[in-house]
């Protein structure tokens, strides 16, 4: 329902342009969880939110991207090509594509009540209007586990726990009938308890509703229980792509591995965590060649500091970017 | 290092109140929240005491009130060095500046709490000058070059300023900051949560470094229970400001006796699709401490909770050795979980009669 091809996104500052988006392409079918990874900086919310145009002014997304939704009624729209106020772009926003962020207070506005800012989702997206857009509202919290929604319809975000408005955020995102969900790390700020509470919800959902689903988070632990698909980002690139299984069994990129490996697990409490070495570069200050090349312990001198790695197809939808898979497919 | 038995610190009945202004117009009753009520443990020396708890459970205003950052309202803390041991609490401002150099903090967020305008070798050298320990420049260079080298800094990086570092460098930073005065204690508030997983590995490592090298005690507080498990010896659960249990860091993973622990420790995804992922299902949110739910505080989202649980406070007991729980029905729980395949088997409850 969704392909992404090629999308490079650069942004015009002061100190000259950077790319913190190079040469991304992914896809999301209908009802699968594709789960992104990647650690701050490596492009994963700003690829996501090119998908819903809401890139800031100074952005610029390269000519040859292409983002292709097929929407509701089958029609296929171009996302890069819509105009910033067409019709079918607010249509988009919400109507097909929903999004839910980390910081569910910052996304709610204080001075409206819960109830009052579904019903206007309703009202743009469904059409319907005062006691029908209402009881939708209700209905939606009832939905998300809200108890007692008859009462929390009419309360403003400031009066409800961090889960209850990470719950009313979910509401409010599905209530415009989205049929492609963008999850941007919705269980970070949580507590783990309600953590759980969060992900189970959203899991049903989505099988009740047969939605696709893009789950950004930097928690693999998390990724290892909703996605179906993993795309793990690395300073702007996907290094790897393949099923959560895959990924997380038998990762094929360095990256992939150590980032496994530093996660500490309550199994082997005296071993000694294994680090990635150095830290993670600026998107300004990106290295040549294959990004991750300083911090590689398998690192070829002379061709990852040098080479872009090639894409290098391992099975199907296993994709993996890295000179040591180029290599060993040659010889 | 094997810490030794020898108490650092003992907490005893620590209370901490916040004044929540007058209940209404006419009551002259001002309203209290109890953030912290009634927590005894104690913390050895070379040893790192992890604290978890969710958001709100008053584990930073526990560190903070050992510290004396903020004042306890009840309670002992009781330090121990040379000669009989000195309770912090009843002291003021001026009693305690002598104390300081033996007590530190590392905070949350590298980026907020290192001062723009100074350079890495002032911010590092603050404590040593505010406290007077050196005068002269020679000696305070050598100790802060000394420092910022274990604490694996750049040297040349020490004339630079911080926006000129990242998240886990700057991290270095305010560990070097926390360490230069020769600390018995130091409070680490959240200190890896902010950074990435590739980096947060590596500071671990160098706290656990640091601690072999130093016998610097820590009270390691965080939300992500795997990271305490790793750094810590032992292991404190906190639920809306008094604890659950305290225990070794292996028992408390492995053979957890408060259903709190268990709900916690089972809600923690691994990052393995193979694993079953069954967190025990809490109803509801932490409640808030200014309304907290009278009898055991955890009753209203306990799985096992019965009618007692509402009525009376659970005792604070050592149910095996230098394992302390507050549960009524602890003996009855068996959560033990298996090491292999690693991570979350469900537990199995046994019949309570």
């Amino acid at each position: 329902m969704l392909t992404v091809e090629n999308l490079t996104i650069s942004f015009r500052t002061d100190e000259g342009r950077v790319t913190p988006v190079q040469g991304v392409g992914f896809s999301v079918a209908e009802g699968r969880t594709l789960g992104i990874v990647g650690e701050s900086g490596s492009g994963k919310s700003v690829s996501t939110k090119a998908l819903m145009r809401l890139l800031p002014g100074n952005a610029e997304i390269a000519r040859e991207a292409r983002m292709r939704y097929t929407a509701k009624s089958g029609e296929e729209i171009a996302i890069e090509s819509l105009k910033p106020n067409a019709r079918a772009l607010r249509h988009l926003r919400g109507g097909e594509i929903g999004m839910i962020f980390q910081e569910p207070m910052a996304s709610f506005s204080p001075v409206y009540t819960i109830g009052n800012q579904i019903m206007e989702t309703i009202r743009l997206h469904r059409g319907l209007k005062g006691r029908a857009g209402r009881d939708l509202a209700v209905d939606m919290l009832d939905k998300v586990g809200i108890s007692n929604p008859d009462a929390r319809v009419d309360q403003y975000p400031h009066e409800l726990s961090g889960g209850m408005r990470q719950r009313a955020m979910i509401a409010l995102a599905l209530s415009a009938g989205p049929r492609l969900l963008i999850a941007d790390e919705p269980t970070t700020a949580l507590d783990v308890t309600i953590q759980a509470q969060v992900l189970d919800l959203m899991r049903g959902l989505q099988r009740d509703l047969g939605m696709g689903m893009i789950f950004i988070t930097h928690d693999l632990g998390v990724i290892a229980h909703v996605a179906d698909d993993v795309a793990v980002m690395y300073l702007g690139t996907i290094v790897e792509t393949g099923t959560a299984r895959e990924v997380l069994k038998s990762p094929a990129h360095p990256y992939t591995r150590g980032l496994i490996k530093a996660i500490p697990r309550a199994d082997r409490l005296d071993a000694r965590l294994e680090a990635v070495p150095g830290d993670i570069p600026s998107p300004s200050a990106r290295p040549a060649g294959c990004p991750f090349h300083p911090r590689c312990a398998e690192a070829i001198a002379g061709l990852c500091d040098r080479e872009t790695p090639p894409e290098v197809t391992l099975g199907v939808g296993r994709r993996v970017r890295c000179h040591l898979h180029g290599t060993r497919a040659v010889a | 290092m094997i810490p030794d038995k020898s108490p650092l610190l003992e907490i005893r009945d620590l209370e901490v109140s916040f004044d929540l202004g007058k209940r209404g117009f006419f009551s002259g009753r001002r309203k209290q929240l109890k953030a912290v009520d009634g927590v005894t443990f104690d913390i050895r020396r070379g040893e790192t005491v992890g604290l978890v708890g969710e958001s709100g459970s008053g584990k930073t205003t526990v560190g903070r009130a050992i510290l004396r950052v903020i004042s306890p309202s009840g309670g002992q803390v009781l330090l121990h060095g040379e000669g009989a041991p000195l309770d912090l609490v009843p002291l003021g401002p001026k009693a305690l500046r002598p104390l300081r150099p033996r007590m530190s903090l590392v905070f949350q967020d590298p980026y907020s709490s290192l001062n723009p305008r100074m350079t890495v070798r002032d911010i590092i050298a603050e404590p040593l000058v505010v406290a007077g320990l050196m005068r002269d420049r020679e000696s305070i260079d050598a100790r802060v070059r000394a420092i910022a080298a274990r604490c694996k800094l750049d040297l040349e990086h020490l004339r630079r300023f911080p926006h000129a570092f990242s998240g886990g460098q700057r991290q270095r930073i305010c560990i070097a900051r926390a360490l230069v005065a020769g600390p018995d204690f130091v409070v680490c508030d959240e200190s890896v949560s902010a950074l990435d997983v590739s980096i947060q590995a590596e500071i671990i490592n160098l706290l656990k470094d640091l601690q072999e090298e130093t016998g610097t005690s820590f009270l390691f507080i965080a939300h992500d229970l795997n990271v305490v498990a790793r750094i810590s010896h032992r292991v404190a659960v906190i639920y809306v400001g008094r604890f659950a249990e305290y225990a070794p860091t292996e028992s408390l993973f492995f053979h957890p006796r408060h259903p709190y622990t268990h709900a916690l420790l089972s809600a923690v995804p691994e990052p393995d699709p193979d694993l079953p992922f069954r967190p025990e299902r809490l109803q509801g949110e932490i409640p808030n401490p200014a309304d907290a739910p009278p009898g055991c505080r955890f009753h209203t989202r306990c799985p096992f909770a019965r009618p007692r649980c509402a009525l009376d406070v659970p005792v604070w007991r050592e149910l095996a050795s230098d394992h302390f729980v507050a549960c009524h029905y602890a003996e009855e729980f068996d959560f033990r979980r298996s090491r292999e395949p690693a991570g979350t088997t469900p537990a199995k409850e046994r019949e309570i009669p």
